[in-house]
């Protein structure tokens, strides 16, 4: 309790040391931080993965599933039912083959109304059989779902999964150990589908209202305990590809991974994490490099919140599940695996998750993963992102200690050395007085010494709260402008992209003019109070980040910690304009912009500069639009979040530059002219 | 000067607009149902459900749903009968009247800090001067207080909610204005009333003796001030019990806050403990943890704090919303919002910003720890408690912090600043 009852504690000591160097100290923890969280990629520091959920019994068993032939033919027939359907789902012949081998199926209908620009309406529809469980009576269930891509789609085809999928559940449902609801699923639209499917099966609506009407269901089995979506692009497969990032970049029980991971290595199979092999390189520094780079594509693709296929909508219903993505290798030789061995992997690992006694719950949650073997835990993470919001945080506290110390020092100087030792003659006539005085005579007293001028400036607490209201109104509004801008944009025949953009541009601009057209300058005292209040919103906002996606935490603290660092008013105008040119690089608007061009630079290498360019924008404009429309169907908040907080925050930040020069600097400066 | 009237006006006027607007956000039922500020104690949607089994004749306290006393229950049933469709707007005009006491209050405290300032200020040390009050010292805390009353999110979401809790915070504050004003009459009937809602406010026995003691300068009126307090709760729950034909309420409203039935989690220390606690264990946890809250620091504080009886109500008000057995955010509004009325303490006080910083980083964590280990199963208890724990201990280092400020500028206005002997610096040690 010495923090607590020791008087003298913080008295001067440490936060003149503190005032002194904090700079000094806001830099040696952003780049440990930094630095630190780069090196969680060497295998010295991270640990291996490993089993810690024991009912898995993971590849225990047996295999027994040996129908190869049946598994062709489906993929046959498939090929030749896709041809009459150009762009959507075959299901009459899907519900005619799962009711074939007597499973109970149902399809789902769902509906989109396009939230954005003119209204339009999609529709889809979902097919899903379900093999009972004989050994328990419904309450829980596994999931096997494929994304159907039609002929006309852009993305790598998915028959051979539906093959897979229908020769495993003519395996399956002629087992009796199943003690879990077997759910096959194939949905359409790729996400939308998988989304839709879910919040019919749960009965909820996780994005806006009337935007995804998931309609309703016929056939529910129990409770999902994980999911598997499958992703084979060819009948024979090279090498096979674990995908975990989800939405809002959670993460599956990494039990699961390792366990998919295990069935596909068990077969002899290449196993991939982002496309790159396991490799334990000779030299440490290569080593790290490879893993480093595995690490960053991981960082990457998590950082947008955007699932990298269906299993990330899962995890919002508490589910486990992954995405098998099976690819054809160049060379033909080493595309061994078939349908036998991909559905060797399924029976293997839906047998072990038929054991699980509970939900996931014993492996971790909140990791990175630098290989398909290494893990790194969220209290290995942790502190690196601690070390830089840590940043923020000592800026914060060292700009209120400055504050404190002018008034001290002030009030110091008010005092004056006046002489209080009175006699006792004085002291009588005093106390004579005082009892002389009636409550009124007091109270006008009182109103009197309230009314004294202060003697030095405070914190206007009524300009910085105004600007703080102000700059997050904005942000609030360029939450929702852009999509009211787009149905009128749409009136007036403009595209959804242009408008939104447009909007978001024009928003970002006027809140960069405003400031410039107030002719007084703000007080220093209170620009500093204001940099304080929005150095701890970002300080904290990273830190609530961190807990559901460490990435993004990551990416933002490591491009806004060296910034804030800098905003300080001055008196120098050359460093004004520095500071305001940096800031403005720092809008998150020319940050989304410039990440997509590094983007499309690094795709696209062999471009020229201009179809670079133009390429970037296409691509700028797309990605807008489609963070709203994320938010709005699926619940994803990382447009809600950066308009409402990195927006408004950068507003504030910016503000504080305009504002009046420290007086202690000019002070120190008179001094040493 | 006070806040001059159009000034009061215009902060009233937004905390209506603000408390309107955020009604009729989206935001509003997602945020109103959360454990944080609503406990079954104070739950509003259980009194309408008390209500409305009253209405079919059957005891609203024969289930485990009701824990509200019969007289408040009284009281909200008029409410829900007559003002229906008004039940929010009547919420928002208690924020108002509760913000309006404890302006009042501050503004009556400065004022009485003032006088005793001018009275003792030749014994004070020559080089305290800059510990005095002046000017704006004693005309901001009042407008602090009102304005980090009414745009406290924890206040605002604890209105919207409906909470009891808001009808026991004007309740606290309007026994604030009874001390500060010595008005018996004000002061024991809100403290009856609120104790008898929420139980733990007996302990604002202490600063209602020191406040009769020091104005009548008797040991004995004091005493008789307790003993009618003590009397009119004990006559309020008689004839309760006559109304409602017996005592099966006394189980369920103190039983209840006593013997902690529920362990629904909340912000405060309970819920965990008795969750994770063998179970022969728990009578005597349950006693150690009440005990902390009525007894433990009942008599030092109340000792230490003899000479400012406001001071001690504040930090008890603190320590209960700390430490009782539902705690909710709508506590903490009540214990904030005191203090600036300290203000001229934070001279001496150590670790304002580190406790403050750590309340908002908490604040904002926990709902989302919430959100992970129950929706989306990947956290667990421990990662909100962890939060909660930590929004507890910064409360308790700022109530500490706030006392022991007291005991330090005492020393600085008798000693001085100048920490020095035989010249070498001094080290301030508490014994």
């Amino acid at each position: 309790m010495g923090l607590l009852t020791d008087p003298s504690a913080g008295q001067g000591k440490l936060i003149k040391l503190l005032l002194k160097y904090y700079a000094k100290l806001c830099v040696l923890l952003y780049t440990v931080g930094i630095v630190y969280f780069c090196a969680l990629a060497s295998s010295q520091i991270n640990s291996s993965t490993y089993f810690s959920e024991n009912a898995l019994l993971p590849g225990l068993v047996r295999s027994e599933f040996m129908d190869n032939t049946m598994a062709m033919n489906y993929f046959d027939e498939l090929k030749h039912e896709m041809k009459k359907y150009d762009d959507s789902i075959p299901y009459p012949w899907l519900l005619a083959k799962f009711r074939q081998l007597g499973l109970d199926t149902y399809t789902h209908n769902f509906s989109l109304n396009y939230p954005l620009g003119a209204s339009q309406k999609f529709t889809g529809k979902n097919v899903y059989a379900i093999i009972r469980a004989p050994r328990a009576a419904s309450t829980e269930a596994l999931v096997l779902s494929v994304p159907y891509r039609p002929p006309v789609s852009v993305h790598a085809p998915t028959a051979s999964s539906i093959a897979i999928m229908l020769a495993f559940a003519k395996f399956a449902v002629k087992e009796k150990y199943w003690a879990k609801d077997i759910i096959f699923l194939v949905t359409e639209h790729e996400q939308l589908g998988m989304q839709a499917w879910l919040e019919a099966y749960h009965g909820v609506t996780c994005g806006k209202k009337d935007v995804l009407i998931s309609g309703d269901m016929k056939g529910r089995a129990g409770s999902i305990q994980a999911a598997i979506n499958l992703e084979i692009h060819e009948p024979e497969i090279g090498q096979i590809d674990i995908k975990i990032e989800g939405l809002n970049g959670q993460l599956p029980n990494l039990d699961l991974f390792n366990l998919s991971g295990k069935m596909a290595l068990k077969e002899g199979l290449s196993l991939t994490f982002k496309n790159r092999l396991a490799k334990r390189l000779k030299s440490l520094w290569r080593d790290w490099i490879y893993a480093f780079q595995t690490m960053m594509s991981m960082v990457v693709t998590q950082a947008t919140g955007v699932p990298n296929g269906n299993h990330g909508l899962f995890y919002r219903f508490g589910i486990q599940a992954v995405t098998l993505e099976g690819f054809s290798l160049p060379n033909p030789k080493s595309n061994r695996a078939g349908f036998y061995t991909i559905a060797r992997i399924l029976e293997g690992t839906f047998r072990s998750l038929n054991n699980l006694l509970e939900r996931f719950h014993q492996s971790f949650f909140f990791y990175l993963l630098s290989a398909t073997d290494r893990y790194i835990s969220i209290g290995l993470y942790i502190p690196a992102i601690c070390l830089l919001a840590a940043t923020f945080m000592i800026k914060a506290y060292a700009k209120w200690c400055q504050l404190h110390n002018n008034n001290k020092t002030d009030e110091k100087q008010a005092g004056g050395d006046a002489k209080n030792q009175l006699s006792d003659d004085v002291v009588k006539e005093l106390e004579m007085k005082h009892a002389a005085l009636t409550q009124g005579d007091w109270e006008q007293k009182f109103e009197v010494e309230s009314e004294k001028p202060p003697n030095d400036k405070h914190v206007g607490l009524g300009h910085v709260s105004l600007v703080y209201v102000l700059s997050h109104v904005v942000g609030f509004a360029l939450r929702d402008l852009p999509k009211y801008m787009s149905h009128v944009g749409a009136t007036y025949g403009y595209s959804t992209e242009t408008s939104i953009y447009g909007t978001f541009a024009a928003v970002s601009l006027l809140g960069v003019l405003f400031p410039l057209c107030i002719r007084r300058k703000p007080a220093y005292k209170s620009m500093s109070f204001l940099n304080i209040i929005a150095l701890l919103e970002v300080g904290t906002a990273l830190i609530c980040l961190a807990m559901y996606n460490i990435s993004i935490a990551m990416f933002l603290a490591a491009i806004y910690a060296p910034a804030t660092l800098l905003i300080n008013p001055t008196r120098c105008g050359s460093c004004r304009i520095v500071q305001r040119v940096l800031w403005l690089m720092m809008h998150p608007f020319v940050v989304f912009n410039v990440c997509i061009a590094v983007f499309t630079f690094t795709a696209f290498p062999n471009d020229s500069l201009e179809e670079v360019f133009y390429r970037a924008l296409g691509a700028s404009r797309q990605a807008m639009v489609y963070s709203i429309v994320d938010s709005e169907i699926y619940g994803n908040w990382l447009y809600n979040m950066i308009t409402m907080i990195f927006v408004s925050t950068w507003l504030c930040f910016y503000y504080v530059t305009f504002g009046k020069a420290d007086p202690s600097e000019q002070i120190i400066k008179k001094k040493s002219d | 000067m006070t806040m001059s009237r159009k000034n009061l006006l215009l902060t009233y006027s937004l905390a209506v607009g603000v408390r309107y607007l955020f009604l009729h956000s989206d935001f509003q039922k997602d945020i109103v149902n959360r454990i944080e500020i609503q406990t079954p104690l104070n739950s509003f949607k259980r009194v309408v459900e008390g209500r409305y089994r009253m209405s079919l004749g059957i005891d609203p306290y024969e289930s485990d749903s009701l824990h509200v006393p019969p007289l408040h229950l009284t009281f909200y049933t008029f409410l829900i009968d007559n003002f229906p469709n008004y039940l929010p707007y009547i919420f928002m005009l208690i924020d108002l009247l509760t913000g309006h006491c404890l302006y009042t209050f501050a503004r009556r405290y400065m004022l009485k800090l003032y006088i005793k300032q001018e009275k003792n200020k030749h014994t004070y040390a020559e080089d305290a001067l800059s510990q005095l009050l002046e000017g704006r010292d004693l005309y901001l805390p009042p407008q602090y207080a009102l304005v980090v009353f009414l745009f406290n999110p924890y206040t605002i979401f604890n209105s919207a909610a409906m909470t009891t809790t808001t009808v026991n915070n004007l309740l606290l504050s309007l026994f604030f204005v009874g001390i500060i004003y010595d008005n018996l009459v004000i002061s024991l009937a809100a403290m009856t009333l609120s104790t008898l809602q929420s139980f733990y406010p007996v302990i604002m026995i202490a600063p209602l003796y020191l406040t009769v003691y020091k104005r009548k300068e008797s040991h004995l009126q004091a005493c008789l001030t307790l003993f009618i307090y003590a009397l009119s709760v004990i006559g309020i729950i008689y004839i309760s019990g006559i109304i409602y034909n017996g005592y099966q309420f006394l189980d369920q409203t103190y039983g209840f806050i006593l013997k902690v039935p529920d362990q629904q989690p909340n912000v405060g220390v309970f819920w965990y403990f008795f969750m994770e606690m063998f179970e022969h264990f728990r009578l005597l946890f349950l006693f150690s943890y009440q005990m902390n809250v009525t007894v433990l620091y009942f008599l030092p504080l109340t000792f230490k704090f003899r000479e400012d009886p406001p001071l001690l109500a504040a930090c008890f008000v603190t320590l209960i919303a700390i430490f009782k057995s539902y705690p909710s955010i709508g506590d903490f509004a009540l214990s904030l919002a005191l203090l600036p009325c300290w203000k001229h303490l934070y001279s001496c006080m150590q670790q304002v910003f580190i406790s403050s910083v750590t309340i908002v980083i908490t604040t904002a964590l926990a709902p989302i720890l919430w959100d992970l280990w129950i929706f989306w199963g990947t956290a667990n208890a421990n990662f909100f408690f962890g939060a909660t724990l930590a929004f507890v201990t910064a409360h308790i280092f700022l109530v500490t912090d706030i006392s022991f400020a007291y005991t330090k500028r005492e020393y600085l206005l008798k000693y001085g600043n100048c920490r020095q002997i035989n010249g070498k610096d001094a080290k301030l040690v508490l014994e």
